[in-house]
């Protein structure tokens, strides 16, 4: 049976109904909206910086959308996330790069970005899921302290030392425009960049949403909810608990690589262990345990630090400056806010919000 | 709960001014694809800078140069009688911020030019700023921003870092390991290089390529890397595994703080090593820092150290007592002089092009291209760029700290000492 709050009158009468995705007229209006907005309305409107704000907070939900899944779905807790987007990022560069040199024909018909994609997922998830193998004996602060390794194992030593540096000079591998093409189209302006971006999330969200929604799902959350209590009803703990990990590095591979067509350049400086706190804080502020989470805390974090700057510029013009600390002391501030008042997130509100309208006038 | 509703009408409040202010940000419209003055007797610059991240104990202070320089700009004719309207940003050292600042430069705020800050952010922009035509004076000295045939829009007031290393290690060679007692009995072998930087740092390892080319050259044995964060407190590890190799001069590529601490722990553990250390990391804060274990140490100043007697530097001290009064002198840096380089060098090409007609991108850069052995002073050597070389200089100068103060040891010149190296140096 669905979990959704219907409002009054509506009744399902089999199973393809209670499952859909969009339940009622109102619903499907709202969503048509939605999508209208975000694939016309605001891409016609919006200029290169608008853009590029919606850029970083989609790059944000990618990275998040893991995150969520192993802290939020199934209840393993992850302090090295970026790692993976790294891997990803440095799969897709490398590949990409490589590839093009070697073979003409796959970069003019555009396929060496999308093949290198679905290896940066691969490569990605299967770090990840190594990296999630002492999930089997360990949980809580201590899965913790192994997720954190795979920052410091992953970006400090691995990347740093050898990945980037295999093949060209220095740190920071360039990915000019041009050298990044999805079919025939060139990934190359902030609207490009935001297409890819939109379809990547929508895509991200829709997979993470269907498999929650599967056994696979199911098992996830009885994991969350009670490991040992799932292992009795004959679900495979660490298979699942892999498998877990294997899918929010695959989501993280994605991110990396869409990092890669938005910033021309990939340097191990731009996977510091910062992001990684930053990507939890976003599941936090959004609300554990659901995508809407993930999306709202992207979109008020990034809005958030993005605005802080031009609004103290314009109260404290002389000040600004001065007070730029107050950039990163927001991200910290919010995070102590949300959990005191609303542990439950942003989400959690919304849904509120939903089940008042919907139960309206009659609310008890 | 009642508190409840108001924290959530409070965070509501919030997303929606948020959303606002950032939707109405840009105005509307397709991006523009050349950036124009904002409006009649304004023009409009950016400025992107690091006062919170892994560079800000360099980056503040070449913030406060860059405010100063512009009021000063203001207050003394402008841009023919235009005055600069400053928008600075701090980005925290962080590469996506930096990009979507820049695009706020571009398309909100309307900038002619910006003045950027480090090597990781300017590259990633790089393109970008290529294809929006906007002329980019940095703060990085990267050599890759130098070659106008990849980078035309990349500009900077100084010799780039490889030039700079390459000068730094012969300056060594020469002055040092060929004429100093100490190695007289060792001057049949090889001296020995290590190198320590962060490695994932694009400003600490930009010249790492050049300089073991040029250690090389020179008949140098290098030894193995040492990984050194730029917001290094320990360095112990590091100098021990250096220590095995007996370095005769140790190469220091990140920011003063890291620097120092280095320097320290090499002295404590007794490494028995020169240093040489990079611009950034070698300001009038590192003898504070590192206090005897400083002495003898040489790097790279790309202008004068702040309050040196020497032309124009009148001028920048007054400013920032006039326009910063609050932050004590004794505080201020050399940064804060190649932040004026940098401004002083815009505001020429930025008035040449204004006469010109063409105050925009392209005009920009072709009035740089055409300044010719352009002196603005503060120690800065003439500057040349041209539509095939962005190297602005290929004059060096190395100091050595004594006693606490900085003695210029050697001018090196080498675009005249490697006259047939220097074309292949360009971009890297």
């Amino acid at each position: 049976m669905s979990t959704m709050r219907l409002p009054s009158g509506t009744y399902h009468e089999n199973y393809t109904q209670d499952h859909a995705w969009w339940q009622t007229r109102f619903v499907w209006i709202r969503m048509i909206a939605l999508f209208a907005i975000l694939f016309i309305v605001f891409p016609y409107f919006a200029g290169g910086y608008e853009l590029s704000v919606a850029n970083r907070i989609g790059y944000t939900i990618l990275c998040a959308l893991g995150v969520q899944l192993l802290i939020g779905f199934a209840g393993q807790v992850t302090l090295g996330h970026i790692a993976f987007v790294a891997i990803g990022a440095y799969t897709s560069a490398l590949f990409t790069l490589r590839v093009n040199e070697a073979t003409p024909i796959l970069k003019d018909l555009g396929l060496t970005y999308p093949i290198s994609v679905i290896l940066a997922m691969l490569v990605a998830g299967l770090w990840s899921m190594l990296f999630g193998l002492p999930s089997a004996r360990v949980k809580g602060f201590y899965l913790i302290m192994t997720t954190m390794a795979a920052q410091f194992i992953t970006v400090d030593f691995i990347i740093t030392h050898y990945i980037s540096r295999v093949g060209y000079r220095g740190v920071s591998f360039s990915l000019p425009p041009g050298t990044i093409r999805f079919g025939p189209w060139d990934i190359r302006t902030d609207l490009e960049q935001y297409f890819l971006m939109l379809i990547l999330v929508i895509l991200g969200i829709l997979f993470v949403g269907n498999l929650m929604r599967t056994r696979i799902g199911r098992a996830w959350i009885a994991i969350r909810d009670n490991d040992i209590a799932a292992e009795v009803l004959g679900v495979n703990v660490v298979r699942y608990k892999l498998l877990a990990f294997f899918v929010a590095g695959a989501l993280a591979g994605a991110a990396g690589s869409y990092a890669n067509a938005v910033s021309f350049t990939v340097s191990p400086e731009q996977f510091g262990f910062g992001e990684s706190l930053w990507l939890v804080g976003v599941v936090l502020i959004g609300g554990i345990g659901s995508n809407y989470g993930t999306v709202f805390g992207a979109i008020f974090l990034t809005l958030l630090t993005e605005m802080v700057q031009p609004t103290l510029k314009f109260i404290l013009p002389d000040l600004a400056l001065k007070t730029s600390y107050v950039k990163d002391m927001i991200f910290g501030l919010a995070i102590i806010v949300f959990l005191l008042l609303e542990p439950k997130g942003l989400a959690y509100r919304l849904q509120r919000l939903k089940d008042y309208v919907h139960l309206w006038p009659f609310s008890y | 709960m009642n508190y409840r509703k108001v924290f959530f009408a409070l965070t509501l409040v919030m997303v929606l001014a948020l959303t606002v202010a950032c939707a109405g940000g840009g105005g509307g419209g397709a991006a523009p694809t050349a950036a124009p003055a904002a409006s009649k007797g304004e023009i409009n610059v950016g400025s992107l800078n690091d006062l919170t991240g892994a560079t800000s104990d360099v980056g503040k202070d070449y913030a406060l140069g860059v405010q100063e320089a512009v009021k000063w700009i203001n207050e003394n004719g402008g841009i023919n009688g235009k005055t600069i309207k400053l928008f600075q940003y701090d980005y925290g050292y962080r590469v996506p911020e930096a990009q979507t600042i820049y695009k706020r430069f571009r398309d909100f705020d309307k900038v002619v030019a910006v003045l950027g800050w480090g090597t990781g952010d300017t590259s990633a922009l790089s393109p970008t700023i290529n294809q929006d035509k906007m002329p980019y004076v940095s703060a990085s000295y990267a050599g890759e921003l130098t070659d106008p045939a990849k980078t035309p829009y990349n500009l900077f007031a100084a010799p780039d870092y490889s030039t700079s290393a390459r000068a730094a290690l012969t300056a060594w060679y020469e002055e040092v390991w060929k004429k100093d007692a100490r190695f007289a009995s060792e001057q049949s072998g090889k001296p020995r290089f290590i190198a320590f930087y962060q490695k994932s740092s694009p400003y600490s390892s930009a010249p790492i390529k050049a300089l073991k080319e040029q250690a090389t050259l020179l008949g140098f044995e290098i030894g193995a890397d040492q990984d050194v964060a730029l917001t290094a407190l320990d360095t112990k590890s590091q100098v021990l595994a250096a220590k095995d190799f007996k370095p005769h001069v140790v190469w220091h590529g990140n920011t003063t703080n890291s620097v120092a601490t280095a320097l320290k722990d090499a002295k404590a553990l007794a490494l028995g090593a020169d240093h040489l250390v990079n611009t950034y990391g070698y300001d009038e804060n590192l003898p504070k820092l590192a206090g005897d274990a400083a002495e003898g140490v040489m790097g790279i100043a790309v202008a004068a150290f702040y309050g040196e007697n020497i032309k124009f530097m009148d001028t920048v001290v007054a400013s920032a007592k006039k326009y910063n009064p609050n932050t004590p002198q004794d505080t201020r840096l050399i940064h804060t002089v190649k932040a004026w380089a940098n401004t002083l060098v815009l505001r020429e090409a930025m008035t040449r092009a204004d006469k010109a007609g063409k105050l925009n991108g392209e005009g920009i850069r072709a009035a740089f291209e055409e300044l010719k052995d352009f002196d603005i002073g503060l120690g800065v050597t003439p500057l040349t760029w041209s539509s095939s070389d962005h190297r602005a200089t290929g004059q060096v100068r190395i100091y050595q700290i004594k006693g606490g103060k900085f003695n210029l040891l050697k001018q090196m010149d080498m675009k005249a000492k490697y006259a047939s190296d220097w074309p292949k140096w360009i971009g890297y």
